[in-house]
């Protein structure tokens, strides 16, 4: 194979995201010789690819400067797939200093870490349940039965939504964020899939937040629907996309983080030793398996004004997208990147954001993946995959679908 | 030096306490309290971490 030059890595095309996973030979290279690349293809609209943990740091921490639009990932263009505007209605993700920390504001209290400390019998009680499900049986698919579960469970007993409800929420929260992908979305086009999902999704809740106004409850479900900014409440639309905001990410990402931990364990069988010997190690691991897998692959800025990075010029109007796997294994910040090591510290990855968008549910991923590591731990007599995995196809969150594993799993103590 | 954190701006969710402890605390109001008025020099970088960290900008340094 020909050496990879900054003018010939593909580090967007979804198709290669299934085939190869995350492409990060492709991003050292950027990292190594062009850190701030103007990535200019036929097959995309041009931006400005930003792979080093030090530029993404300073792009994030000016949100006046560099502002978070509508259009919240670059991609090729495809037939079918939405215009930019369409992609996402406005909600935390693409707004802007002042009014961003305002709707912030809303639901904080119940992500900070007392708030989700709260959580923490419910999260233990729902993960208990969920390996259950796989104790009597040798072989599952780790992602649907397991990995899947848990973070949607979690985020639906949050707001209050019933049990019965649960699986069409599943559905509707991967068809919107996969709409490109074939398993999911059918014969339609992705703009159809993202249109009919987004129809089913303001149904269910606009009835929610109606009965949670008539009869407010202690769930995040009620906070939102009686939310003030500004001392008026949400208009309708943004009320709806705040509810999608929170379903699905929180939904993708910890899945993929679980899947892909596991997967990290499999290969790396001296660190589940570790974590096997010493089950209290598992919130170092959440974060080593945060910033291994990076489950957010990209999120996109817009300048303002015109500046330059690094002593390159930024044009007002230019895109500029933030590749935090490739932070995450950058040389300059991490010793040994490219290694798996649960008791890594200090443990500076970026898989979360940083910043004025920094992940609002940090705390609870960071929960739920210790609860779902430690009690894997601690009942996992044995696990081996048990065929390919298969990735999802999308540069924006990326995603196992199916992990098939062998094992063999205790029951609980 | 003194360390003030803006109660109006911060949002409780505790990156500052999680790299300078024996700074800042997060207490039961969700809201970060600094714990000694006049941090140890040796704290310095990692208040500096924090104030980098921080997602509201609440944190700020006043020189005496
Ligand atoms: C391992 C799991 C997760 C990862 C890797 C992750 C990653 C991220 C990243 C990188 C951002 C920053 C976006 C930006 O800078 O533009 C973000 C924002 C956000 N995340 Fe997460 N996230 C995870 C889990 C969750 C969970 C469980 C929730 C729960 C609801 C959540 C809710 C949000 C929200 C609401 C935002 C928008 C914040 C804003 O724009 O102010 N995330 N996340
Ligand atoms: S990092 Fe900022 S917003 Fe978060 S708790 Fe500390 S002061 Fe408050």
């Amino acid at each position: 194979m020909a050496a990879l030059t900054p003018d010939t890595v593909d580090i967007i095309d979804p198709d290669l995201y299934v085939r190869r996973g995350y492409p990060h030979d492709e991003w050292a290279v950027l990292r190594r010789e062009a850190p701030i690349y103007r990535y200019e293809r036929a097959n995309t609209d041009p931006f400005w690819a930003i792979t080093r943990h030090a530029d993404i740091v300073n792009v994030s921490r000016q949100p006046e400067l560099f502002h978070s639009i509508q259009r919240l990932f670059v991609t090729i263009n495809e037939e079918g797939s939405p215009a930019p505007d369409e992609a996402i209605l406005r909600q935390l993700l693409n707004m802007n200093p002042p009014e961003h920390g305002a709707y912030r504001a809303i639901v904080n209290r119940r992500f900070t870490p007392r708030g989700v400390q709260g959580l923490r019998e419910q999260i233990d009680r729902i993960t208990a349940e969920v390996l259950d499900g796989i104790v009597d049986r040798t072989e599952c698919d780790f992602v649907t039965e397991v990995a899947a579960r848990l973070p949607l469970a979690v985020i639906a007993e949050m707001f209050g939504i019933p049990r019965a409800d649960w699986a069409m929420m599943f559905r509707l929260s991967n068809m919107m964020i996969g709409p490109g992908d074939a398993e999911y979305a059918g014969d339609e086009t992705i703009l159809e899939t993202l249109q009919r999902a987004r129809m089913e999704f303001f149904q269910y809740f606009s009835q929610l937040c109606e009965d949670r106004r008539q009869n407010p409850r202690d769930d995040l479900a009620s906070v939102l629907a009686n939310g003030l900014v500004n001392g008026a409440p949400l208009p309708i639309f943004e009320l709806m996309s705040y509810f999608a905001l929170l379903i699905i990410a929180g939904n993708e990402t910890t899945r993929n983080a679980t899947s892909g931990g596991l997967q990290a364990f499999i290969e790396n069988p001296a660190q589940w030793a570790r974590l096997k010997g010493d089950p209290s190690m598992a919130a170092g691991a959440a974060e080593e398996i945060v910033r291994w897998t990076s489950p957010v692959i990209q999120f996109t800025r817009k300048a303002t004004a015109d500046t330059n990075l690094c002593g390159v010029p930024i044009r007002a109007g230019d895109e500029l997208a933030l590749f935090y796997p490739s932070a995450n294994r950058d040389e300059a910040v991490f010793d040994r990147p490219g290694v798996f090591d649960i008791g890594r510290n200090p443990n500076r990855h970026i898989a979360y954001g940083i910043g004025e968008h920094f992940c609002l549910g940090a705390n609870l991923a960071r929960l739920e993946l210790q609860v779902m590591f430690r009690q894997l731990a601690e009942r996992l007599e044995s696990v081996e995959s048990a065929g390919p995995l298969h990735r999802m196809r999308s540069n924006f969150v990326g995603g196992i679908k199916h992990m098939p594993i062998r094992y063999r799993m205790r029951p609980r103590a | 030096m003194k360390v003030v954190v803006d109660h109006n701006l911060c949002e409780g969710n505790g990156r500052c306490a999680e790299v300078a402890p024996e700074v800042f605390e997060l207490r039961d109001d969700d809201r970060s309290h600094v714990l000694a008025d006049a941090p140890a020099p040796g704290s310095r970088p990692r208040i500096d971490l924090a104030v980098s960290l921080c997602p509201r900008q609440a944190i700020r340094l006043i020189a005496e």
